[in-house]
């Protein structure tokens, strides 16, 4: 059971969200009542401009102005916390019938980065001497081993996908709290994502091969500890511990 | 552990923008320093919980060197969704880890059970002023209470549009949710102004009908104009004469209190903004010359 000042902020809510479908309130002034109807609807556009510059710009600004707003109309936001509101708009697109696939999928992508650049982690601990074959490489605690159905790291307003292909991305922070991608092929990231339940670089190698029913395992360990050594590199991978 | 008492003096909203600039000019001890009136500063619990990256080593830094004040905006307080228990939850335990004394939240609502289901629009929503309206969020103040296990404080918001349904005016809503409450007040100056001008009251008349004994905090910040008689609460400009004003009525009232400076957007250089710092703690310092001036005449 609704209380009667309830009533009169479900009809004043409604109105905020969908003025098109829910008339604001009885005896309510309409400049008073814009205020609210534009202040929620500004708050909203600004956190999404910050986090989906790609989006907005790939979509064009009078298609990302209606996908706000059916997002401030029927989506039910859960977090009080202001950093997921990209998630929540993340979560809309999902089920959202006139968002593209692709710009679904760039939104996930885009909201990737601000998510690992607050990621909260621990320190890991390393080994004083890396050893990436016989014990486990550490990856950097704040990262997404990504996989998209369009190589979302390249759309632009010059490049819509109008055919999927399939890519593969690890997205981390390193120690400078920079976020950086690495492209990945799927052998890559199946080897991370062995190497993330923890695994030997040897034995995540080894279990590879024989998934790929290689017919040179050594060739695979090979190939495989050149690319942990890139990654390593890049700061992708810290070190290895035991 | 923290007290109450470690918001003392004047404060700053630690926004994103200031923090390089505040790190800048730290020095231990400052008497020189161009920050020193910086007491404390004040934080959105809706910013920095399960921040962790640059985020958390920036608040970590903060922790160690300035007492903190947790300025909340999603409690939703008169919200007609469930209170958010998990949210409460985790303010508890974002209060413990960075020693942070005082939690505060506005008299207002930011969520709603559209369609049967609960959901947050990210901005302060007015309460209509009720009766009903009144026990509601008083038993909503006690709950958070009850979770956190200490009081909060709650601020009188700013609003643009008056509930037709209201039965009563905002000093009395005010008044009557924290006698039922039991909780502090933290007064907001601007607000006070800024619903001055967009309902028609006298600002000085409000500020004498707050109850005294249950002020700990309080906020100044500027305003948009969009009207003669419609102010904006952005705290995106300079805070201007009249609510300076009500500041010094406000101590010559009531003693003085812990007070912050708000600005949330179109922030100049700390050079710039910590003039209006300086200003607090010199209507601050004047506040307790003429008190113990009178004190020693009597």
């Amino acid at each position: 059971m609704m209380l009667d000042f309830q009533q009169y902020q479900h009809a004043f809510t409604a109105h905020i969200r969908d003025p098109k479908n829910n008339p604001k309130p009885n005896n309510v002034d309409e400049e008073r009542m814009a205020v609210y109807r534009e202040g929620v609807y500004n708050n909203i556009f600004e956190s999404a401009s910050v986090c989906f510059p790609v989006c907005q710009k790939t979509v064009g600004n009078q298609d990302w102005d209606a996908t706000i707003r059916r997002f401030v109309a029927s989506h039910h936001a859960e977090s009080p916390i202001f950093r997921e509101i990209p998630h929540e708009l993340v979560k809309f697109l999902e089920t959202d019938p006139a968002t593209p696939d692709y710009i679904k999928q760039l939104a996930h992508y885009e909201w990737a980065e601000l998510a690992i650049s607050s990621m909260q982690t621990k320190t890991p601990s390393l080994s004083v001497e890396t050893d990436l074959l016989d014990e486990m490489p550490v990856l950097a605690p704040a990262h997404l081993l990504l996989q998209y159905d369009y190589p979302v790291q390249k759309i632009s307003t010059q490049f819509k996908p109008e055919t999927s292909e399939p890519t593969y991305l690890f997205v981390f922070r390193n120690p400078h709290f920079d976020v950086h991608f690495v492209e990945l092929n799927p052998m890559v990231y199946l080897l991370l994502d062995r190497i993330k339940q923890g695994t030997t670089g040897k034995e995540a190698l080894i279990a590879l091969a024989e998934q790929m029913q290689h017919p040179d395992p050594a060739a695979i360990i090979t190939f495989g500890h050149a690319v942990l050594t890139d990654l390593l590199e890049q700061q992708a991978i810290l070190g290895s511990t035991r | 552990m923290s007290v109450l008492s470690d918001i003392n003096g004047v404060g700053l909203g630690l926004k994103r923008e200031l923090i390089p600039q505040i790190q800048r000019h730290f020095q231990h001890p400052q008497p020189d320093a161009l920050i020193r009136h910086i007491d404390f500063v004040e934080i959105a619990p809706e910013n920095w919980i399960g921040a962790g990256g640059k985020y958390a080593a920036q608040l970590a830094w903060f922790v160690e060197r300035y007492p903190i004040a947790c300025h909340g905006l999603c409690l939703s307080l008169g919200g007609p969704d469930p209170l958010n228990i998990h949210f409460l939850k985790q303010v508890k335990q974002f209060l413990a880890d960075n020693k942070i004394p005082l939690y505060t939240e506005h008299l207002s609502y930011c969520s709603d059970f559209y369609q049967n289901k609960p959901g947050y629009l990210y901005d302060l929503l007015p309460i209509p002023f009720t009766e009903e309206a009144v026990h509601y969020v008083a038993n909503r103040i006690k709950q958070t209470q009850d979770i956190l296990g200490q009081r909060i404080a709650v601020e009188n918001a700013s609003f643009y549009l008056k509930a037709p349904i209201a039965t009563m005016d905002e000093l009395t809503f005010l008044n009557a949710v924290l006698t039922e409450a039991d909780c502090w007040l933290h007064l907001d100056i601007n607000n006070i102004y800024v619903n001055s001008i967009n309902f028609g009251f006298d600002a000085s008349e409000f500020l004498k009908g707050v109850p005294a004994e249950r002020i700990v905090y309080s906020h100044v910040a500027g305003h948009y104009q969009q009207k003669p008689d419609l102010l904006i609460d952005t705290h995106g400009a300079d805070v201007i004469d009249p609510v300076w004003s009500l500041l010094e009525q406000s101590y010559a009232l009531f003693g003085t209190f812990p007070t912050l400076l708000e600005r949330d957007s179109n922030i100049p250089p700390i050079e710039t903004l910590i003039q209006e710092v300086d200003k607090i703690a010199r209507l601050q310092a004047a506040a307790a010359h003429i008190k113990c001036l009178t004190k020693s005449a009597a």
